[in-house]
């Protein structure tokens, strides 16, 4: 008897205490959720969502290593598991080994990486992953977010985008998902590069030159073993040299370096322009190899000052 | 239009937003004998620093009511979470039932790429519910409408894919102080900051929240002033040579997926 009414005792205080009385709907005696304790270090914080174990790599590898090299703080997340990402393997075993992969790229570029547990091709813009993203984002207290476009090709690509999307201005509200501390400031959120033209082409709002970390990404490209080396869900057995054949191995190297190195030295060509504003005539001549960004609508609109303050890379 | 007076139905995400964009031309709806709805679509009870769920949802309901009866219309929100509106089937239903109950000949509702997911998605559920409220066995419950309304968007300032651009816009000058108290009204948004203010935003002397109340008025005033810069041109179309001295408005852009009205008729469809 005694416990009993110890605890409802107990009941009694915590739920009276928590409850207004009628009349008392002062909104101000109601408990306030805690915003995030933003580290003091100086450094910047910044985190990219791609769809696959490979995608981020490839559109931000490079700005993400000159990031880490100033000793700023980058996460990558895939979020898909990338669990049908090959043309001979498939599932769990599949997963875990494109894990590894992003793992080593990680060590590569000195960022951390994450991948979300969900199957290769079936991320849907559901309520459980928008908020997934938002806590992600909180949690890594993000002064800039990079996705996709909702426009790319890919269905896991364009929802990623449209997660993202949703978690803006939605990590600076107190009270949306309650358990995990929000923003005072919502971050600068960015899009990576991409060819699509409908609704409207991607727009080269920020070009960063990588040609000082160039190895390094396609380090990063020649970790990610499974997508490039061996081709991904559109790759076959004739890809892939006998294991023992060190020459066609050599040149198999070769030419996953030369198409990788085209495909980011086109992105220094197509936005030549926009590379002068950033390094002036001079400099932009030189870059070989780049990366491109777009500043999303829904984010922090960031102006030209504070775009050279994000991305310290600029004389 | 069954007789001379249209019914309106206005779809905002948040307790608030019909309220922003349309408080002005639905009052002149309203005074002139037009039936208007608005309906925001959550409830709101995460909108605000200090308080949320069921409180602050009744807390917002009662401020809709306020502002319905200052505008001479309803206003009231559906019973979704804020921050939680998906385009769901369900929802899409929810909105169509209360386009067909409303017999709405004119619907308003956000852009499909404004800011805040639950304003898109208001958007998507909007243009998702446009043709489908005349399908007669869609929703076979509720009787459908033998005439697709005109479906229009309100303002925004987003670029892309493509920027708000008016095809019709209201001079609200005569309505103007009936709009500025409903952001009185709607106090826990605007006098005390909603989400993203602090305990501090409120002063604790009366002096001070009097000066607050005065700057949110003065602030939002300004807000809406811009937006008759913002539609001069369309002003100049309806008003031709007194557009110059309009001081406020609001404007919207008639979506592709409603009927799709003649300049005539959007000219004697929105009150001048």
């Amino acid at each position: 008897m005694t416990r009993t009414t110890g605890v409802l005792a107990l009941w009694l205080a915590v739920v009276g205490a928590s409850c207004a009385s009628p009349g008392d709907v002062s909104p101000m005696k109601a408990p306030m959720p805690a915003p995030a304790q933003l580290p003091q270090d100086g450094k910047l914080r910044i985190i990219a969502f791609g769809a696959h174990p490979d995608d981020t790599e490839l559109r931000e590898g490079g700005a993400a290593a000159k990031w880490a090299a100033q000793g700023h703080h980058v996460k990558f997340v895939s979020c898909t598991n990338g669990d049908i990402g090959h043309w001979n393997m498939a599932g769990g075993p599949l997963a875990k080994r494109r894990a590894a992969e992003v793992k080593e790229t990680g060590k590569i570029l000195g960022i951390a990486q994450e991948v979300l547990d969900i199957h290769d091709g079936e991320l849907m813009v559901t309520m459980e992953n928008r908020r997934t993203i938002c806590r992600l984002i909180r949690e890594w207290k993000a002064d800039v977010v990079i996705s996709h476009r909702p426009n790319d090709y890919h269905p896991d690509h364009r929802y990623v985008g449209v997660l993202v999307m949703d978690a803006a201005y939605m990590v600076t509200v107190p009270f949306f998902t309650p358990d995990t501390p929000y923003l005072t400031k919502n971050p600068v959120f960015l899009f990576s590069e991409d060819n699509f033209q409908r609704p409207n082409p991607f727009t080269a709002d920020i070009v960063v030159a990588i040609d000082d970390v160039i190895e390094k990404k396609l380090a990063a490209v020649e970790a990610l073993h499974s997508q490039f080396f061996e081709g991904g869900a559109n790759g076959h057995a004739g890809l892939v040299p006998d294991s023992k054949d060190e020459t066609a191995w050599a040149a198999r190297k070769k030419t996953v370096r030369e198409n990788f190195s085209k495909r980011f030295a086109a992105t220094a060509t197509k936005y030549r322009a926009a590379l002068e504003t950033y390094y002036g005539k001079d400099e932009a001549a030189k870059v070989g190899f780049a990366e491109a960004f777009e500043i999303c609508e829904y984010g922090r609109r960031p102006n030209a000052e504070e775009i050279r303050k994000l991305f310290p890379f600029y004389k | 239009m069954a007789s001379d007076k249209a019914r309106i139905i206005v779809f905002g995400a948040h307790p608030d937003d019909c309220e922003y964009v349309a408080a002005g031309t639905g009052a002149k709806w309203a005074a002139k004998g037009h039936a208007v709805k608005f309906v925001a679509c959550t409830n709101g009870d995460v909108g605000h620093f200090a308080m949320a769920g069921g409180p602050l949802a009744r807390r917002r309901t009662d401020e809709l009511a306020k502002c319905g009866r200052i505008l001479g219309l309803t206003s009231v929100s559906l019973d979704n979470h804020d921050g939680e509106l998906m385009p769901t089937l369900e929802n899409r239903k929810t909105v169509v039932r209360l386009i067909r109950d409303w017999k709405a000949d004119v619907v308003i509702s956000h852009r499909p790429n404004d800011y805040h997911p639950d304003h898109r998605y208001t958007g998507v559920l909007v243009q998702d519910a446009a043709y489908m409220v005349t399908v007669p066995f869609f929703c076979a419950d509720t009787p459908h409408l033998a005439a697709n309304p005109i479906f229009l968007y309100c303002d925004d300032k987003f670029q892309k894919p493509n920027p708000f651009a008016a095809d019709v816009a209201v001079a609200i000058d005569d309505v103007i102080e009936k709009k500025l108290d409903c952001f009185d009204a709607l106090e826990s948004q605007f006098y005390e900051g909603g989400c993203n203010a602090t305990a501090d935003t409120v002063p604790g002397d009366p002096a001070g929240k009097a000066a607050r109340r005065k700057k949110v008025r003065e602030e939002l005033r300004a807000a809406f002033a811009s937006k008759a810069d913002k539609f001069r041109k369309q002003l100049e179309k309806r008003y031709g040579k007194k557009a110059a001295k309009i001081e406020y408005a609001e404007g919207f852009e008639i979506c592709e997926y409603g009927r799709q009205p003649g300049a005539e008729e959007l000219e004697k469809l929105f009150p001048l």
